[in-house]
This record gives C-alpha cells, sequence and structure tokens, in this order.
C-alpha cells in the first residue's frame, strides 16, 4: 500500500582496503520518518553519502519512486528530491536568509539583475511552512543555529524535495529546539508530503520520532525497514554491536586513599566555562558525560593551555600552577591529552609510525647536537607498538594507511611512550570496530591501576559507566552534578540522565 | 533620515571615507597646490588604470583565491595591443578588441588550469606569471614599440571638456560601477561571494565551482587587459615592463578596502577608496620631496596595518560566537 | 589486509626494484624515489648538452654554471625552509639584498673585517627573517601576504639608506672567494659551500629533535601543538633560517659580481622567486608543508641551470627562457599535486 519513494538494493561499495557496504538494502517508504543506524564503520556514513550522491555505488540499484536513477553529483541528488541536512551548517553566513534559500534560482528583474523584492516574498512562503518568523532580509550569521538549520530544511522543501536526509540533526540544538524541530518534521511529513530518513546516535530520539528502522553493522544489514513497535532499546543496541551491551565490571576497588593530584576550583574560560570543580585524584578515572555543546572537549582544552583560562585556579599536587601551552603541560607537569579528532589533531596522516608516535618523546631522548635518530626512536617505542597489538607491516608505514581501530592505537601509544602521570582521553572509541574499543577499555583500567589519572570524555554511556570511578555531567559549559559510579547501569544512567534533562 | 545615516555608518567603506576626507583636507591645508587642477589631473591619471588592476585582484581575492599574473597580463596584452598596430597596421578598434581578447584568453587558462588541477590558484598564476611575461620578452625582445597611432596618444591626453578630468579615467569610472552591480546585484556575482564563504556550502547549495572560478579569472584577464591598454595610452608607447609593478597596488588597495583574503567579503567601493588613498599618499610624497622609496615603505605599511585590523575585526566575531555559542 | 600502494606514480626508471626494497625497509619523510628520477634526469640532460652543443663542457661553462647552481642551491633552500611550514616567503630576495648591502656597508665603509662583515650579514638576514616570522605567527596572517609587505618594506628602506648606490671597493680577501677556482679550475668552491649547507641542513631535518619538530609543525600544526611543539617557535625558527640561508645566498653573489649592488636581485627581489620556488618544488618538497627533500631541492636547482644554460647555449633566445621555465613550474606543481593525491590516496574511508 506504502510505496517506496526510495529504495537502495544490494548495494556494495569497497574503498581501497576495506568494504563499506556488502549486499545493503534500504527501503523508505512515502511519508514515513525512516531511522539510520549504525556504530562508526558500520557503513552508514557511506550510505548516507551514496543516496546523496557523493559517492556512487560498485553494484546495486537505487531507485526513486519506483525507477531506477544514476546519481553522479549531489546536483543530481537534489535534481531528483533527495536533500540533506548536514551536521555542520552549510549557509552563506555573510548573505541573507532570502538570497540563502534561492541562492541557486535568484529572481531576476527584466534587465537580468536579482529582484531582492521577489526574494523577500518567495522566501516567506518556505519560512512560513517551518513556523519561522523572520525577515527574510536577515543576515544569516544573526541567527542562532537553531534556526539555521530550520533555514536549511526551508531550502530542500523550496527544492521541492521528497526525501529528506537529516544527519545528526539535534547535536547542536538544546532540548527545547530539538522538540521544535521534531513537530516541525512531522508536520512537514504530513502536510508537504516529504519522507524522512532520520541519522541519529540518540536512541531517545529514535523512539520519539521514527516508525521504522534500519540498522547496519559491518556494511551489512542487521535489520531492515523494522517497524519501531518491534523494538525497544536492549533490542536496537543488540543489533547494532551484535551483543548485548556489557559493562565490564572493572576490579577496581575505591581507593579511600584519596590524593588529589589535581584541582580545578572555580574555574571560569574565555570559552564561557562558570564555576568549574573538579578534583582528580592520583590514579582516578574521572568520567566527563554531557551532550555535544557541553563544553567538555573545550575545558580540557583550557586546562592544557591551548585556551585562557580566566579565573580561578588550578593546582597540581596541591600547588598552584598556570598551564600556558601544551608544551608546558606536558614537559612540566606531565599532561597529555588524546584528541577526539585522531585525523585533524591526534595524528600527522601524512608521516608515518615512526614519527608519529615518538613525536612526545623526541625532546626527552636526545643526545649531544640534538641527535635522534631512527634507531633511538624505534629502541623506545617499539615495547609500545607491540604492547598495543598495532597491526602495521613496518614502523615506517604511512599513518593514513592504517585502519581507524589501529591509528587511535598509535594516538595513544605515544602518550604512553611520553609517560603521563595526567592523561585526558577524549572520546576514545568513536568510530573504532568493537575488538579495539575493549581492548582500549582494558587498557584504560590497566593505565589507571599503574598509577595514571585518567579524565575520560565520552558520550557513550556504557563506555562512561563501565570505566569511570566517578562521572562529572556538564551542561552548556557548567558542571551540572556529579555522580558516584557504583557501575549499575540502570541507576546510573537514570542519575546522568537527570542532571542532563533538568 | 536618521535611519539613513546610521546605515550609512555601518557600511564598510565609511571609515575609509572619512579617512580620505581627512587626509585631502590636511594635505590641501599645508600645500594648496594639491588641489590645483594640474596635480588633480596627475592624481586621476595615476588613479585611472590602478582602479581597474585593484578590481582585477579583488574578484580574485573574493573567490577565496590570488591572481599573481595581473601584472603579466596587462605586460602581455599592452605589448601586443601596441605591437599588431605598429607592425600589422591593425585598426585602433581592432587592436582593442585583440587585446581584450588574449586578457579574457590569459584568464581563462588560469581559470580552467586552477579547475581541472585542483592546484592553488596561486601557484597556477605564479608559473603564468612567467610564461605569460616570458611570451611578452619573448616577442619584444626587450624592445618597447613605439609607433602608437596618433587616436590613442590623444585619448590618453585628452580631458573632458575644460576640466582637469582625463579622459583615460572615464572608462575606470564605468567599470567600478558595473563591478558594483556585478558583485551584488547579479546573480554570478554573488555566487562567487558565496564560493569565497565556503566552498562546500556554495556547492552543497547548488553553485557550480567550475563555472565561479572560472568566470572569476576570465573578468580578472579581461580588466587586466583594460589596465595594460590605457597604461599604453598614457604612456603613448608599449614598453615590456609594463605590468612588473602591479603586485604589490593590485593587493594593497582591496585589503585596504577591508577585503577579506580567505574570501567572499570584498566591497568594490571600499577597494576604489583603497585605490585613491594609495594615490593620494603616493602623491602626497611627491608633493613635500619626500623619496620616492618611501612609497614602497608606505604601501607595506599599510597592507600589515589594513591586514591586522581586518584580522582582529574578524577575531573578535569568533571570540564572540564561542563565548555565545552561535557557531 | 590493507591496502599498501606505492604512493609514487613515476615507475619509468629501471631501478624500480631496488626502490621496491629500499621501500619496504624505509618510507623516510624525504621523497627518496623522486630524488633518484632528479639525478637521472640531471645526467640525462648533461649527456644531450654535451653532445648538442658547443661549449657546455668547456671550463669555462662547468665554472660558470657551478656558481649559479651554488647560489640557486642557496635560494632554493632558504625558501624550502618556509614552504616546510606551508607558507611562502616572497621577501626572499629583499632580505638577501638588504643583508649584503648591510655587508658592503660594514667592509666599505665601516671598515669591518670580512668575517665579522659576514657574520654582521647572517645576523641581520636572520633578523628580518625573525620580523616575518613574528609577525606571521602573532597576527595569524598567510606568510604570503606578511612578505608580501615586508618585501616591499625591506628592499624600500634599503633603497632609501643606499640611495640606490652600489659598493665596489670591497675586500679583495672577500672577492677573491667569488672567483678562486678548484679541481683544475672547474668548480667554484661556492658549490662546495652549498652542498654542505646541504648536508648540514639534512642532518638537522633528519637527525635533530629540533629538525623533526620543525617537520612535524609543518605538517600538522594542531596535531603537533597538542604533542607537546610549540609550533609558533617552529614557525619563526623557519623564518629565521630561511632569511639566514638567503642572506648567505646574496653574499655567495656579492663575492660573485664582485660588488654589493642594489640591483642584484631585481625589483624588490623578485629575481630570485622563480629559481626559489622550481627547485624545491621539483625536488619534492610539498607545497603544503610537512614533508621536505633537502637533496631534491638540490637536484632541482641543478636541474633548472643546467636547463637554462643548455637552451641559452641552444641559442633559444635569453627572452624564451623565462616562458620555459614557467612551463616547468606549471609542470612541477602539476607532478606535486599527483604525488600528494598518490600519498594520500590509500586512505582509508571511515
Amino acid at each position: 500500500m506504502n510505496e517506496l519513494c526510495l529504495e537502495i538494493n544490494s548495494a556494495n561499495k569497497s574503498f581501497p582496503g576495506v568494504k563499506a557496504l556488502d549486499q545493503a538494502n534500504f527501503k523508505l517508504k512515502k511519508g514515513s520518518i525512516h531511522a539510520l543506524l549504525g556504530e562508526n564503520g558500520a557503513g552508514k556514513s557511506t550510505l548516507i553519502k551514496i543516496i546523496t550522491g557523493v559517492h556512487k555505488q560498485d553494484s546495486g540499484l537505487l531507485l526513486i519512486n519506483g525507477k531506477e536513477k544514476i546519481l553522479n553529483t549531489p546536483n543530481d541528488a537534489t535534481k531528483f528530491g533527495i536533500s540533506v541536512v548536514h551536521q555542520e551548517r552549510n549557509l552563506i553566513r555573510r548573505f541573507s536568509v532570502g538570497e540563502n534559500l534561492m541562492l541557486n534560482n535568484l529572481p531576476k528583474t527584466a534587465l537580468g539583475l536579482i529582484d531582492y523584492d521577489k526574494i523577500a516574498i518567495q522566501s516567506k512562503k518556505w519560512l512560513e511552512i517551518m513556523d519561522l518568523d523572520i525577515d527574510p532580509n536577515t543576515t544569516v550569521s544573526e541567527l542562532t543555529v537553531a534556526k539555521m538549520q530550520l533555514c536549511e530544511i526551508a531550502k530542500a522543501l523550496s527544492l521541492k524535495a521528497e526525501i529528506l536526509l537529516l544527519d545528526e540533526p539535534t547535536s547542536s540544538l538544546s532540548p527545547q529546539e530539538s522538540e521544535n524541530l521534531f513537530s516541525l518534521l512531522r508536520k512537514i511529513v504530513r502536510d508537504e508530503g516529504v519522507s524522512i530518513v532520520f541519522v541519529s546516535h540518540k536512541l531517545e530520539e529514535v523512539f520519539n520520532i521514527c516508525d521504522e528502522v534500519t540498522v547496519l553493522r559491518d556494511g551489512k544489514n542487521a535489520c531492515t525497514s523494522e517497524s519501531i513497535n518491534n523494538l525497544d532499546r536492549k533490542k536496537l543496541v543488540k543489533l547494532m554491536i551484535g551483543r548485548e551491551e556489557q559493562i565490564v565490571k572493572s576490579d577496581r576497588k575505591s581507593d579511600d586513599n584519596k590524593d588529589a593530584i589535581l584541582t580545578l576550583t572555580n574555574i571560569k574560560t574565555e570559552l564561557g566555562h562558570k564555576d568549574i570543580q573538579l578534583e582528580l585524584n592520583r590514579a582516578e578515572i574521572i568520567g566527563l558525560y554531557g551532550l555535544v555543546g557541553a563544553g567538555r572537549t573545550e575545558l580540557v582544552k583550557c586546562l592544557i593551555g591551548l585556551e585562557k583560562i580566566t579565573a580561578g585556579s588550578v593546582k597540581i599536587n596541591g600547588k598552584d600552577v598556570t598551564i600556558d601551552s601544551p608544551k608546558t603541560a606536558l614537559e612540566k607537569f606531565k599532561i597529555g591529552y588524546i584528541s577526539e579528532d585522531r585525523k585533524k589533531e591526534g595524528l600527522i596522516l601524512i608521516h608515518n609510525v615512526l614519527d608519529n608516535t615518538s613525536i612526545t618523546i623526541w625532546s626527552q631522548i636526545k643526545r649531544a647536537i640534538g641527535l635522534v635518530t631512527d634507531k633511538m626512536i624505534a629502541d623506545k617505542i617499539n615495547p609500545y607498538i607491540s604492547e598495543l597489538e598495532v597491526k602495521t607491516p613496518s614502523i615506517y608505514q604511512l599513518i593514513s594507511n592504517l585502519s581507524g581501530g589501529n591509528q587511535q592505537k598509535i594516538s595513544v601509544a605515544k602518550w604512553l611512550a611520553a609517560g603521563t602521570d595526567i592523561l585526558i582521553i577524549d572520546e576514545p572509541t568513536v568510530g573504532i570496530d568493537i575488538k579495539t574499543k575493549a581492548y582500549l577499555h582494558k587498557l584504560i583500567i590497566e593505565l589507571a591501576d599503574k598509577g595514571t589519572s585518567i579524565i575520560l570524555i565520552s558520550s557513550d554511556m556504557p563506555e562512561m559507566i563501565s570505566l569511570s570511578d566517578k562521572i562529572i555531567v556538564m551542561k552548556d559549559f557548567q558542571i551540572a552534578g556529579i555522580v558516584e559510579n557504583d557501575h549499575s547501569y540502570d541507576s546510573v544512567s537514570a542519575e546522568i540522565m537527570e542532571y542532563i534533562h533538568k | 533620515m536618521n535611519i539613513k545615516l546610521t546605515s550609512l555608518f555601518k557600511k564598510d567603506w565609511f571609515g575609509l571615507l572619512i579617512v580620505v576626507l581627512i587626509s585631502i583636507f590636511i594635505i590641501a591645508t599645508i600645500k594648496p597646490t594639491f588641489l590645483s587642477p594640474f596635480n588633480l589631473y596627475v592624481l586621476m591619471v595615476s588613479t585611472s588604470y590602478m582602479l581597474i588592476i585593484a578590481l582585477a585582484q579583488m574578484i580574485i581575492i573574493a573567490i577565496g583565491q590570488m591572481n599573481l599574473s595581473v601584472g603579466a597580463i596587462g605586460g602581455l596584452v599592452a605589448i601586443s595591443f601596441s605591437g599588431l598596430m605598429e607592425v600589422y597596421q591593425i585598426s585602433v578598434p581592432m587592436a582593442v578588441l585583440m587585446g581584450l581578447l588574449i586578457g579574457v584568453g590569459c584568464g581563462f587558462l588560469n581559470g580552467y588550469i586552477t579547475v581541472k588541477s585542483g592546484i592553488s590558484a596561486f601557484i597556477i598564476t605564479l608559473a603564468t606569471l612567467y610564461i605569460f611575461k616570458g611570451i611578452n620578452l619573448g616577442v619584444t625582445e626587450a624592445e618597447p614599440f613605439y609607433n602608437i597611432p596618433e587616436t590613442v596618444k590623444n585619448f590618453g591626453n585628452a580631458k573632458v571638456g575644460n576640466t582637469p578630468i582625463p579622459f583615460l579615467i572615464v572608462i575606470p569610472i564605468v567599470i567600478t560601477f558595473l563591478m558594483w552591480i556585478f558583485m551584488n546585484r547579479t546573480e554570478t556575482g554573488r555566487h562567487m561571494l558565496a564560493y569565497g564563504n565556503s566552498i562546500q556550502s556554495a556547492e552543497l547549495l547548488g553553485i557550480s565551482s567550475s563555472k565561479v572560478v572560472i568566470s572569476a579569472h576570465v573578468i580578472s584577464g579581461l580588466l587586466a587587459a583594460i589596465a595594460g591598454m590605457l597604461v599604453v595610452c598614457r604612456l603613448q608607447l608599449g614598453t615590456p615592463n609594463i605590468g612588473d609593478s602591479w603586485l604589490l597596488p593590485s593587493f594593497a588597495a582591496p585589503v585596504i578596502g577591508g577585503a577579506i583574503l580567505a574570501g567572499g567579503k570584498v566591497d568594490v567601493i571600499a577597494t576604489a577608496l583603497g585605490v585613491l588613498i594609495v594615490a593620494i599618499i603616493s602623491q602626497a610624497l611627491v608633493i613635500f620631496k619626500i623619496d620616492p622609496f618611501f612609497v614602497q615603505i608606505f604601501l607595506g605599511l599599510m597592507i600589515l596595518l589594513a591586514v591586522f585590523v581586518n584580522r582582529y575585526r574578524e577575531y573578535k566575531q569568533e571570540v564572540s560566537r564561542k563565548i555565545f555559542n552561535i557557531e | 589486509m590493507r591496502g599498501k600502494k606505492n604512493p609514487f606514480p613515476l615507475s619509468l626508471w629501471p631501478a624500480k626494484n631496488i626502490m621496491k626494497t629500499l621501500m619496504n625497509k624505509k618510507i623516510p619523510n624525504f621523497i627518496f624515489t623522486n630524488q633518484f628520477g632528479l639525478l637521472c634526469l640531471v645526467l640525462v640532460f648533461i649527456a644531450i648538452f654535451s653532445t648538442v652543443t658547443d661549449g657546455f663542457t668547456s671550463r669555462f661553462n662547468i665554472f660558470a654554471l657551478s656558481r649559479v647552481i651554488a647560489i640557486d642551491i642557496m635560494i632554493g633552500l632558504a625558501m624550502m625552509v618556509v614552504i616546510l611550514t606551508g607558507g611562502l616567503n616572497l621577501a626572499l630576495g629583499a632580505i638577501g639584498v638588504s643583508a649584503a648591502m648591510f655587508g658592503g656597508w660594514c667592509m666599505e665603509i665601516m671598515g669591518i673585517p670580512v668575517i665579522p662583515s659576514i657574520i654582521l650579514t647572517l645576523s641581520m638576514g636572520a633578523f628580518l627573517g625573525w620580523v616575518n616570522g613574528i609577525i606571521t605567527v602573532k597576527t595569524g596572517v598567510h606568510s604570503f601576504i606578511v612578505t608580501l609587505a615586508t618585501m616591499s618594506i625591506y628592499f624600500g628602506f634599503m633603497t632609501m639608506l643606499t640611495e640606490a648606490e652600489a659598493f665596489r671597493r670591497l675586500p679583495e680577501l672577500f672577492t677573491d672567494f667569488g672567483s678562486a677556482k678548484l679541481f683544475n679550475k672547474y668548480v667554484s668552491p661556492l658549490l662546495l659551500l652549498s652542498v654542505a649547507t646541504c648536508f648540514i641542513l639534512f642532518y638537522l631535518f633528519r637527525f635533530t629533535d629540533i629538525g623533526r619538530k620543525l617537520i612535524a609543525a609543518g605538517a600538522n600544526p594542531e596535531a603537533a601543538e597538542l604533542s607537546g611543539i610549540s609550533v609558533s617557535t617552529m614557525f619563526i625558527h623557519c623564518h629565521v633560517l630561511s632569511g639566514l640561508l638567503g642572506a648567505l645566498a646574496a653574499i655567495m653573489l656579492t663575492t660573485r659580481i664582485g660588488a654589493a649592488i642594489p640591483s642584484m636581485a631585481g625589483q624588490l627581489g623578485m629575481d630570485w622567486l622563480l629559481p626559489a620556488f622550481l627547485a624545491p618544488v621539483i625536488g619534492g618538497t610539498l607545497l603544503s608543508g610537512g614533508k621536505l627533500s633537502v637533496f631534491g631541492t638540490m637536484l632541482g636547482a641543478v636541474l633548472v641551470t643546467l636547463l637554462t644554460n643548455g637552451l641559452y647555449l641552444l641559442d633559444v633566445g635569453e627572452f624564451w627562457i623565462r616562458f620555459f621555465l614557467g612551463i616547468i613550474l606549471l609542470f612541477a606543481v602539476l607532478l606535486d599535486k599527483a604525488r600528494e593525491y598518490f600519498t594520500l590516496k590509500s586512505v582509508i574511508v571511515s
């Protein structure tokens, strides 16, 4: 009865060294809001790129309204009624809202010049559908992120989109703005005949708004077009990761001898943090939980000296310190930071394993006249490379040739080699395969057992609850609450959620 | 009336206009000869082709790129223009047309290679700088063309009626006006600014990158060609070193006019005022008998200052965005 | 099994197998295979020009060549260290000339002995480079614009102070070095100086901690900063080194000419720009930063000078040489792009 407006049949797509999609299927019914889920590396982003015309499948069919179509460019996708709203905003900030909406089809006067009055009139129509009471002449940079996003959806509608793909739409929105977005989505599905592909890692939202679910795992379908009524969170997670969520109950005993190695008191930063209090004890693992935009990464970047702390005190081993750069953080205070963006901030892709792993220790191992040979480096780092079981043909292999999991291991190895007292780990297992993920979890616990104090930032609730001794919940650049962790998932996650949604 | 005034204040070029007016006022007070008809004439003549050169670079800055070959294109067209008339006896209008075509061709080459190879325009135009200059030298063997038709020479000298306004400046003013319309009121112009703002967003909004880049370079080449031919009119001959000194001023004016080199923010009027400021200062230095080499130093310092100011403005915007978490 | 592609597309060389074994052992940051290809090209052109032209292999020509090559190598190295940061030093010629004129003033007007004057000259070059570095780093403005501005500032000051007059009565000790002949009058000591500098730089970038830091900072400033490297300091070091090498190149040029002339590097020092770019780019230094080749730059300078000289001897006409060099630059950057593409091609999609 419900025809399929978009169908992908048996799509295969390979890249050098990895098969991203293996006979994957996707069937979007007309008038539905269909969730596309999958861990990073499951093939989700590849499928999205095929739908939006960025990539072409190696084999398999793409059908729009029952007819086979070939998409060579994103423009083709738009032509056939597929629009995408990405995670990052894609409007021209210096232009007005109206101009953005009509940019690829600007109304002109008889002379061929742009007719700004017509822009205002025509764009108003689309703005009203999205309940946006904005003057089309407003400059985009003056809008909030939420409104910008709604403008992008309005733009999609103006392009006569029948299929709208939303990629992590609520990552920068407040709960209220998210609710507003959802009611508008329901509205345009009902009134404008739009069908939606909803991509999100937030399972609560999926249950809130979607009616069907497709889950990808390791490039294949774990389920296809499953009705949301047949699923609960547990089942969904099992489909995504292939097993029940496992909470590793660590043997870590809570230590009554609390010895504060790092104390933050009344911290204010130039990025907007206020009233930050934090106490990290030796050999302790503190988790920092929060939604995207909570300010966790920003806080630790201030801590290591990349951005400025404007008020309050930072104490290391009880003594007041000023950390003005990551160099000082490492060399003076032995603090390391494993970045969440390993490709941009954690590794140097055009260099090899040897150079990437040793970047933190060159100063340490140099001899007279600055001499640092490859052999000296290899002697120092080989133990770590084998300890972490990094799969590489040689230490001269370019980092870009390693898999995501192995790349992540290198970005960890370089800090192990440096020998840090305090290690800040930011989203360690995003986009990592299950096996490496489990390995890294074990490693983190081992590090703490051996005496390293760890601050762990993660948006992965089970990971957070497995590993942390105590969890600090952050919201809007402030601390929303602190949760002592007894590792029982249901009660602890509930407490965390309480603080988030207060 | 009040609303109109405040919106005037907010315009990018308003501050520049004030600077221009104040400097004219100060200089004229100290040395009234600054405002003499002869001096104004000289000022306008030197501004004329500088204006077009600045616009030629401005449009490339608008798309977030750089065109190092503006001078080389101008020089090549200059000698082609004069050479065609001297050696092949080609009529003036025909020679002008061919000059324009050469400019368009050079610009197209720049844009096309940039698009197809994906290499930054800076490097491509550095190479074409030498290629065009090389052709220039190869053809002229470093000898100028002296026999320019009388009509051309007269055009270079003519004034509008009894005023000190040279005919030479009429064309640049018209072009400035056209460029303003282009950047603010035409689809291609807006697409160029969108592209300069954010290539990804522009493409997602349906703009064709190659069309934008190639059009911009073609226009840049065309403008450089016009400037080259104007210089021939002014100098009354076609020398191979026309264009050699254009690189610095071509950047100075747009940057002083508030252009952001990353792209997406240029202003035609502000660029024109930037040209005016540079011309006024250079002229003033001559009048005050200050070492002409000082002009170079001054130009360099002005560029640095302008870039600092622009950067600072952008930085402040960024910081407030960070704090208010707008994006 | 992760895709392991041969990142270098130039597969026409006979020694490909040697390459493969060497690469399986090591893929250093220096693009080894590229240098080998350059060496082959150099030998090929030497062979061609020796047979086809008169006088290519004459003692006179080779000596003259050795001096030009020496200076071009130095200029190339000076630009290379800034390209490493992902930036550019347009003021290179201006720095060189300014430093050299300063040195000339020291020697001729102030009567300072040769060695101290040379040290002062080098210090001036380093200082002017330092100014470039500080401005670039503190303001975050791209070095292109900064050096575009400082180019005219330095040159302007220099011209003003010297009133465009040359220093023609430099100490004989100094000028003799430029006309000295070694190895049976074939080679200038200037060439040995340049080659020695190459070895020093090679050691710096390959075997010292600071050299490695410079490369890391240029490759990925964010990652380097987070890994405990002070990227600003590293970039400033690069600019200082560039200025220093530029001053050294100018000193060499001055001894060759026998006088310190303000126009030795052209208007605003721009004559140096083409050789300064060509040598590193042909030699395998990535324009985007983070990968360089000292010996590649050396071979690149040799190749370009050889070609220019050969074409000149073939009566190509000095006026067309600039045209050819522009074409070569174009091909060199297209090759650079292809190289970059192949180096990253095996990135795993995540």
